[in-house]
């Protein structure tokens, strides 16, 4: 039974990658977008490698994570594949896991070639096997979290990836500028270091420095302990979210939304007759 | 006169009663959107190996039962749903697999070949890959789709892409088959195509629940028809009961040879008075074919005229359709 679960998972997730991988808004939301944040904020300014590498990873990995994870479902309601997967005996919570392991694997793999690039390019030197490991554990932790964040914004019940790309611009972007990427926690007016805390990104680079050189904020396990806490309520808020919102989804999108002002009609005109 | 659940009235339907087991058991289907009560206390039967379609104009509800029933939207109230007497709340699962959907439109993934869309499906349905292989083949040989095994799905047209429909939605042998309009702007060969795979499809055992707006459709595939309007059924019999129950007439028209006199015309008037000439025929409605095709028949014998031409044109479901629409809509607005 749970080996039928996680069959069904890991071929929608294989689905997922095929096919949204090269779609338009995880293109340019997924690596254009931060490749070319990276060079806006690198180019003419006196910043050390560290800290660059610091921002690309940590920007990299959160902008490629929630990349495909909005977009599935406004695709799948619109071309009514959604349907065909309801029907058939998948649950809600296997459709928005494959959509989550989907979005952290890309995420993954696209953040670990652009880290190891780096580090091999820049010679960033580790303290030790164990800074490395950790390093990746924070990438892993914020590809989920990234993930589930996009597919928070695609329970708004729409048909149409614009509306859901650009809540999720609208929620990424205060995230990152309040994470301490750009200015370290340390240097932050305490005002700001206060809302810093509500962005998870924060605690990946903060993670990231504490491996890379150890000019860390908080304790690494704090940052830790802090991205799983995300991660759960992000799952837990997700869920509830789509749960509600999925019925409207398929009653009140495209086709059936005509339908039903259709039924207004024929009701009213069976009225006049 | 209400139609919830009467299939007493109906000879075959005593027979299937004591031949079939039910297979879908279907009570007080209720869902509301908003301020829209789409479905609003549908209660059917459905017997193993028989085709119902269901009917209904734009609107009626017919999609929204369709969801209801296959699980995608959650019962409301006191509604319930058995399938081969087990219900819809025991296992959401398993009570899937019982159903084989073929939507009105393409739900294949565009971006997928055929292959790969049927290889996604058998996956789902924790086929190994062998199987669906296999199974993939016959399926698309039998509806004449293995040449375009390996082409994406969004180069196929409307008519292969609903028969690629017909093959995902019968891949993991379901024992019912909801084909919702399944033949909506299909070309004339496609649309035969269908139809003898879906009466094939009752003989392979199927119990089969369509959705159509065509007519002649629902008449020749289908065992019982359910006429739904405004989220109720307003009538669930066979389509033969329908019409002679809602609109006993037939038409008879004859061709004379010759023009006829004057004497003649009345003598038609006063014995056919419903009589009128319609192009080169004389038209005249009846209750009796019979009894009316023999007077017909003695009157061409005493006048000594040749009829050169006859028809006797059998009501149509879509008139019983339309009559029994209109019906429901006028009661509403006395309401």
């Amino acid at each position: 039974m749970i080996t039928d679960r996680l069959n069904r998972i890991w071929i929608l997730s294989k689905k997922n990658v095929s096919l949204y991988i090269k779609r338009g808004p995880v293109l340019i939301f997924g690596l254009m977008f931060p490749f070319f944040m990276t060079l806006s904020w690198v180019i003419g300014r006196n910043i050390t490698i560290h800290h660059v590498f610091i921002g690309i990873v940590s920007m990299t990995s959160f902008f490629t994570a929630t990349a495909i994870s909005p977009v599935v479902l406004p695709i799948e309601t619109r071309e009514k594949s959604l349907e065909r997967i309801l029907v058939s005996p998948i649950s809600l919570h296997e459709i928005l896991l494959g959509i989550v392991i989907a979005s952290t694997l890309y995420s993954l793999i696209i953040t670990s070639i652009i880290t190891i690039i780096f580090i091999l390019m820049f010679s960033i030197v580790f303290t030790s096997i164990a800074t490395i490991i950790l390093m990746f554990l924070g990438i892993c932790l914020m590809a989920i979290l990234g993930s589930l964040l996009g597919l928070l914004a695609a329970a708004n019940p729409t048909d149409r990836t614009s509306d859901v790309m650009l809540i999720i611009n609208l929620i990424k972007f205060p995230l990152l500028f309040i994470s301490g990427i750009f200015v370290p926690l340390q240097n932050l007016p305490s005002n700001l270091l206060f809302l810093s805390f509500f962005s998870p990104i924060t605690f990946l680079a903060d993670l990231l420095r504490f491996c890379v050189d150890g000019s860390n904020f908080f304790t690494y396990q704090v940052d830790i302990f802090m991205l799983i806490i995300w991660i759960v309520v992000m799952f837990i808020v997700g869920y509830m979210l789509h749960k509600r919102t999925m019925p409207k989804r398929l009653a009140e999108t495209g086709k059936t939304k005509k339908k039903m002002m259709m039924m207004k009609k024929n009701i009213e005109a069976s009225r006049v007759l | 006169m209400t139609f919830q659940n009467k299939l007493t009235n109906d000879i075959d339907h005593e027979l299937y009663l004591g031949k079939k087991s039910i297979a879908i058991k279907v009570s007080n289907l209720y869902k509301r959107f908003e301020d829209l009560t789409a479905v609003n206390d549908v209660s059917f039967e459905i017997f193993e190996g028989e085709i119902v379609g269901i009917l209904g104009p734009n609107g009626a509800g017919k999609t929204t039962t369709i969801r209801l029933l296959t699980g995608i939207f959650k019962l409301e109230g006191k509604a319930s749903i058995e399938i081969f007497n087990e219900g819809i709340t025991t296992n959401l699962s398993k009570y899937k697999i019982n159903f084989g959907i073929v939507p009105e439109v393409s739900n294949a993934f565009s971006d997928f070949t055929v292959w790969q869309n049927l290889k996604f499906s058998g996956g789902i349905y924790g086929f190994p890959k062998e199987k669906i292989e296999k199974r993939s083949k016959k399926l698309l040989e039998q509806f004449g789709l293995l040449d375009k095994m390996h082409s994406k799905t969004k180069t196929l047209s409307k008519g292969l892409k609903q028969r690629l429909n017909f093959c995902l939605a019968l891949l993991h042998e379901p024992s019912i088959l909801i084909l919702d309009e399944p033949t909506s702007g299909l070309d004339p060969i496609s649309v035969k195509l269908m139809r003898n795979r879906i009466l094939q499809l009752k003989k392979e055992g199927k119990t089969i629940l369509i959705t159509t707006h065509d007519m002649q459709e629902a008449q020749t595939i289908c065992d019982r028809i359910l006429i739904m309007n405004r989220g109720k059924i307003i009538a669930d019999e066979s389509p033969d009961t329908l019409r002679k129950r809602f609109k006993s007439t037939s038409t008879i028209l004859f061709k004379i040879d010759g023009v006829l006199s004057n004497d003649h015309k009345n003598t038609l008037m006063d014995t056919f008075n419903t009589i009128k000439e319609v192009n080169d025929y004389y038209a005249f409605s009846s209750n009796d074919v019979i009894r009316d095709i023999s007077m017909l028949y003695n009157f061409s014998k005493e006048n000594n005229l040749t009829i050169s031409d006859f028809k006797v044109k059998e009501t149509s479901l879509e008139e019983v359709f339309i009559h029994l629409i209109q019906k429901d809509s006028i009661s509403m607005g006395v309401k």
